[in-house]
């Protein structure tokens, strides 16, 4: 049950004594704590887009579309679970693009040179492990900040693209074991959608119910509080983003699998959509706050707007445009009804 | 009676037999049909007026989707959505070969009809290629440069994106023209991406590195306006009329450097009949009405200072 909340919003009880007593009772205190979800907020927003769209498309509710939005947006909401702990600590990663392409790419010249699924599959991971590492590192012992340092490491890894594959796309055979994991299906259910749903499971868990979780959200809140308190901050701050590389590898990962083709530009510009998945989610880029559902209900909000354009025959052109105004929409309703709680 | 009964038999044989037949052929304001080009260039809005031209005349619904980026994940997406629209068409001119086989496969397995114009993936299973054969106007362009060189000197190859399957098959044309010509040498291969500002800066250092060159070859939309706008500066302007440009697509810079002396030749493909070329055969394909389609060369055509204001495409 999603009904537990962070640390931050404690402070709201001692207003409420001028009001009406509420109706009391099990089922109505249940409602109520429901309703106080944060998370019910861009929820709403999601479905109501989805509403929208399939009363002018009978397409949209069909299995098939909507199990191939779902694919379609499960590597952006897949990375953003990873940057969503990178923010809720006050930092940012702008490397997961870079990383997810670079990813791909060992991938695909592991098979090339006639390696094995595992062994191709180990190395894409690898990759993420160790640029999230240096990453944990430039920031925690160096001490650069998180934008700038990120900011360095994509263009490092964008430049390594360019230079292994001189622009051209690497195309390698693989055996059909490994397309599986972008390609298959459990039921009627795309393999990387059952991968989603396992990882927002694991990680929900992780954020609500670990002390690790707390401990996130504390180097968020306060940090130097936080340290105080004996949290080991640096160590917290090294593990996220460690986690997110590796997160934004498995999605390159998928993203080879699903493609059998790694481009120079893949990735490009992918970190932008997984912030804004981030930012939808309730994240506050000065830290602090946010959860992994929220996350992923931000990726939803822009991949189904991206369907329903094609679905509803919608200039294209205009596709940028309509997700900006969807994303201002949904995060302003956001804090409305936060400011408004608080009142 | 038995005759009267043999008769309302065979009525009512013929009778479903007729209708069996015209729930074949669908009716054409049933039929949908989408276009997706490779992304927001003015080569591809040519072949959207084609296209539509013909959409309009068929009477069939028409859909132009623009993908935002030249990966070929997005076009694959593309297609998945549209595969969920249930068109019953689409022409595609691909981006990335391989990423788009399996998704075009499924399209084809769930009854839509799929064909490739401009660049292609072969091994997709689609019906047809509408394009230029673009081996064969590689060899073209080799061939005016030969001649205008009199088989001697040194050119370079400005292309787009790398990895395009099209341009590298008109690199391919090129070089095997060339080979009757074994006094022209090939001194640079570079690449854009289409991106003009990178095109600039790429000719400009090609100049710079071979100030003995004779020719370009500007085998993508982009070397015509980008060879045009360096040969107009104080730097390189000395060099305009000793090179012979030759480049490809008819973009208004690229016809303006034409008149202007900075361009010799341009290869004009031929967007507007692929368009609707593109649209008709799918439209005859998705009525029954095409048992055995064959790729399409629809060519180019070289085009210099005499012919620019009469050639069509």
């Amino acid at each position: 049950m999603i009904c537990s909340e962070p640390v931050k919003e404690e402070r709201s009880v001692t207003a409420i004594s001028s009001k009406k007593e509420p109706p009391s009772g099990r089922a109505a205190d249940w409602i109520r704590a429901c309703l106080r979800i944060r998370e019910l907020n861009v929820l709403s927003v999601l479905l109501l887009v989805g509403l929208l769209i399939s009363v002018f498309s009978p397409y949209f509710l069909t299995t098939n579309n909507l199990m191939g939005v779902f694919r379609s947006f499960s590597l952006i909401a897949l990375m953003s679970i990873g940057m969503m702990l990178v923010i809720i600590t006050g930092g940012i990663d702008l490397s997961v693009g870079s990383v997810m392409g670079l990813s791909s790419l060992v991938t695909a010249l592991v098979f090339q040179h006639g390696y094995n699924a595992p062994a191709a599959i180990g190395a894409g991971l690898a990759v993420g492990i160790a640029v999230g590492a240096f990453n944990g590192f430039m920031i925690t012992w160096i001490q650069l900040p998180p934008f700038i340092a990120t900011l360095g490491t994509l263009s490092i890894g964008r430049g390594l693209m360019y230079i292994i594959t001189k622009g051209v796309p690497v195309t390698p055979d693989v055996p059909d074991s490994f397309t599986f994991i972008g390609q298959g299906y459990i039921g009627f259910v795309p393999f990387p959608v059952v991968i989603l749903l396992a990882m927002t499971a694991v990680f929900s868990v992780v954020m609500r119910q670990t002390r690790f979780g707390r401990y996130v959200y504390a180097t968020g809140g306060n940090e130097v509080a936080a340290r105080l308190s004996g949290v080991r901050t640096a160590r917290v701050k090294f593990t996220v983003y460690v986690l997110s590389g590796l997160i934004a590898s498995m999605a390159g990962v998928i993203a080879f699998s699903r493609f059998v083709s790694a481009e120079p530009a893949s990735g490009f510009g992918a970190e932008l959509d997984v912030i804004a998945a981030a930012a939808i989610g309730g994240a506050s880029l000065s830290g602090g706050a946010g959860s992994v559902e929220g996350a992923i209900i931000g990726a939803a909000l822009a991949g189904i707007i991206t369907n329903g354009v094609v679905l509803l025959n919608i200039d294209t052109y205009a596709q940028q445009a309509i997700t900006g105004c969807v994303i201002l929409i949904a995060v302003s309703i956001d804090i409305w009804r936060v400011r408004r709680k608080e009142r | 009676m038995k005759l009267t009964q043999r008769f309302t038999a065979s009525a009512l044989v013929a009778l479903a037999a007729s209708v069996g037949a015209t729930a074949h052929a669908k009716d054409a304001k049933d039929i949908s049909v989408a276009v997706i080009p490779k992304v927001a260039v003015p080569f591809f809005d040519d072949c959207n007026k084609g296209a539509k031209t013909a959409a309009d005349k068929a009477g069939v619904k028409y859909q132009w989707v623009v993908p935002q980026n030249t990966q070929g994940s997005t076009q694959v997406q593309i297609i998945e959505d549209l595969i969920s629209r249930h068109v019953d068409g689409i022409a595609i001119s691909v981006n990335e070969p391989k990423s788009v086989e399996s998704v075009m496969k499924r399209a084809e397995q769930s009854g839509i009809k799929v064909l490739t114009y401009d660049s292609d993936s072969p091994r997709s299973g689609r019906s047809m290629y509408i394009g230029t054969n673009n081996e064969q106007a590689g060899a073209t362009m080799a061939d005016t440069m030969g001649k205008a060189l009199n088989g001697q000197g040194e050119v370079a190859i400005i292309t787009g994106q790398l990895g395009a399957v099209n341009l590298n098959e008109r690199i391919a044309g090129i070089k095997k023209g060339l080979a009757k010509y074994p006094g022209i040498k090939i001194v640079e291969t570079q690449g854009t991406d289409d991106d003009l500002a990178r095109g600039v800066s790429v000719v400009e250092t090609t100049l710079r590195a071979h100030p003995q060159l004779k020719g370009i070859f500007g085998v993508s939309q982009v070397g015509g306006p980008a060879v045009a706008k360096v040969l107009n500066t104080k730097e390189f302007g000395t060099m305009k009329g000793k090179l012979e440009v030759l480049a490809f697509d008819d973009l208004p810079d690229t016809l303006k450097g034409l008149k202007e002396g900075y361009i010799q030749g341009i290869m004009v493909q031929r967007p507007v009949t692929m368009g609707s070329l593109a649209v008709e055969h799918l439209v005859a394909q998705i009525q029954g009405q095409e048992a055995q389609p064959k790729d399409i060369d629809t060519g180019v055509t070289v085009v210099t200072k005499d012919n620019m204001t009469s050639y069509t495409k």
